[in-house]
């Protein structure tokens, strides 16, 4: 109870049906001040995940907690508690930011007009913009500079970096280390697994509805290692392989630490395991 | 207060303020008034598209508000929207008096009784448009195309009865000041309606939108 209490975020049991998908039975705790990756290929239940968290739908099963609060009694402190940021989503791309702003900060007692001066700087924003004249980095910049003004001390992100040129994304990613120091955390859903090799304390990912991993960036990626071998895949390699990927002059194979010391191998990067282990999932 | 500024702000279209000078419509002899006040359903439409074009709802619901609040909000935002067509609308039937006023043959005469039949329309749309709104946010149009069906089908009905029902055509299809206690009953009639409907308006969005799951 007393970790529960800490924890930024707990999601116990958390299942969802839809007719042709089902999240099932997902749980997991964050740690203050981490950055948490939450990876899984494009319909693999992320943003159903998020949009539970978030009470956007509801779930059939399982316990969703903030800091111990729970929905639907703590509605209001659990939303002044965390910040949203979705790359998908603009709201009012006609309204200027300024009004944008004026609105939303009436909802926050704790509402810091200092500290939102100082991100619009860092970021470079012009609150005389619309959201239709930002760039996709810059809206979501704004976005977190509304939802870091108000105190928020959990940021959900929903995919922020998806459709971002090499620089931005790397800019956020400088962000995002920078509200780490700061002591927030943040729980960043993506498919762009180069990114959380930059940043990530931790990875949670997400096959088909069913959380497979939960561990620490370094444990992960330690856990297994890439064999490359030629056009033919070798059979005791075959046994040990968890997905295999054709390359241009061969194959890369996927295998366990343990079972990787017969083989000349080499270490596997995030994408690398988490295509693999989706190779794998197919065929399956 | 918070979320009706919001509304306002951030949500409000100018058509909302274009239909309610569309209640100088009131000033065009023979016209069916109760039209005018489906025009202002028709902004409330624009004002729900608009919101889901600009992603209101999951704006509004990482807030610290609940969805009750939010829902309570539009419905009251756009009661207010329907009070001041009222009010405007009284205005110009002043202004029809003072130029000089004449029968209307299409549906009830420019008067007190109006106000009354207006505020019937507005509770109908209410009942109808929100409540199935609020089951799927992302389809304005289809709620819309009930309640202007429902809308229609009682304007029809309100002109055919200043032909038909004695009611209608003896006391309230008259020119103001005969009839007057008939007519500011009827009136009170339409305003009691009108509170209790958006009243159990409210009350039905809140739990329809409350249980559905949100594709935003």
């Amino acid at each position: 109870m007393d970790s529960e209490m800490r924890s930024p975020l707990t999601v116990q049991g958390l299942c969802k049906n839809y007719p042709a998908f089902r999240l099932e039975n997902v749980s997991f705790s964050l740690t203050p001040g981490t950055i948490i990756g939450f990876i899984g290929r494009n319909g693999a239940g992320k943003t159903t995940t998020i949009n539970s968290i978030l009470s956007f739908i509801h779930p059939d099963a399982g316990k969703i907690s903030f800091f111990g609060l729970e929905y639907p009694e703590h509605d209001r402190e659990i939303k002044k508690g965390i910040g949203f940021v979705s790359a998908g989503m603009t709201y009012y791309t006609r309204k200027k930011l300024k009004e944008i702003t004026g609105v939303t900060k009436t909802f926050y007692p704790d509402w810091d007009d200092g500290a939102y001066r100082k991100w619009l700087d860092s970021f470079g924003l012009d609150e005389e913009k619309t959201p239709a004249e930002l760039s996709n980095g810059m809206k979501i910049k704004y976005a977190l500079a509304l939802a870091l003004s108000h105190g928020a001390e959990l940021l959900i992100l929903d995919e922020p970096t998806s459709g971002l040129d090499p620089v931005s994304r790397e800019e956020l990613v400088e962000v995002f280390l920078k509200l780490k120091d700061e002591g927030k955390t943040v729980f960043f859903s993506t498919h762009i697994t180069s990114d959380l090799e930059k940043c990530a304390d931790r990875i949670l990912f997400l096959q088909n509805g069913v959380l497979k991993a939960d561990d620490t960036l370094e444990n992960y990626q330690a856990a297994w290692r890439i064999v490359e071998c030629g056009n033919e895949i070798p059979p005791d390699l075959k046994q040990a392989a968890c997905g295999s990927c054709r390359i241009r002059d061969g194959y890369t194979v996927l295998v366990r630490r343990e079972d990787a010391v017969t083989f000349e191998s080499r270490e596997a990067s995030l994408e690398e395991i988490m295509v693999h282990l989706e190779k794998e999932a197919e065929e399956a | 207060m918070k979320m009706l500024m919001k509304e306002w702000k951030l949500c409000m279209h100018p058509t909302g303020y274009i239909m309610l000078f569309c209640t100088a419509l009131i000033l065009v002899p023979g016209f069916p008034y109760g039209v005018t006040c489906f025009y202002m359903g028709l902004a409330i439409y624009f004002i729900c598209l608009t919101a889901r074009e600009n992603h209101d709802a999951s704006y509004t619901l990482t807030l610290p508000v609940s969805r009750a609040d939010a829902v309570r909000a539009r419905i009251l935002f756009c009661g207010v929207l329907e009070v001041a067509d009222l009010l405007l609308m009284s205005v110009f039937i002043l202004i029809k008096y003072a130029i000089g006023t004449m029968p209307n043959p299409a549906g009830l005469d420019a008067g007190l009784a109006l106000i009354g039949e207006g505020m019937i329309i507005f509770a109908l749309f209410n009942m109808i448009y929100f409540p199935l709104y609020y089951k799927d946010i992302n389809k304005p149009g289809k709620s819309f195309l009930f309640a202007s069906i429902a809308v229609f089908l009682w304007i029809t009905m309100e002109v055919v009865a200043t032909y038909t029902v004695p009611f209608f055509r003896d006391i309230l299809d008259t020119p103001d000041p005969r009839n007057m206690l008939d007519k500011g009953l009827y009136t009170l009639g339409g305003l009691a309606l009108f509170l209790a409907g958006t009243a159990w308006s409210i009350q039905t969005s809140i739990k329809k939108f409350d249980s559905v799951d949100l594709s935003l």
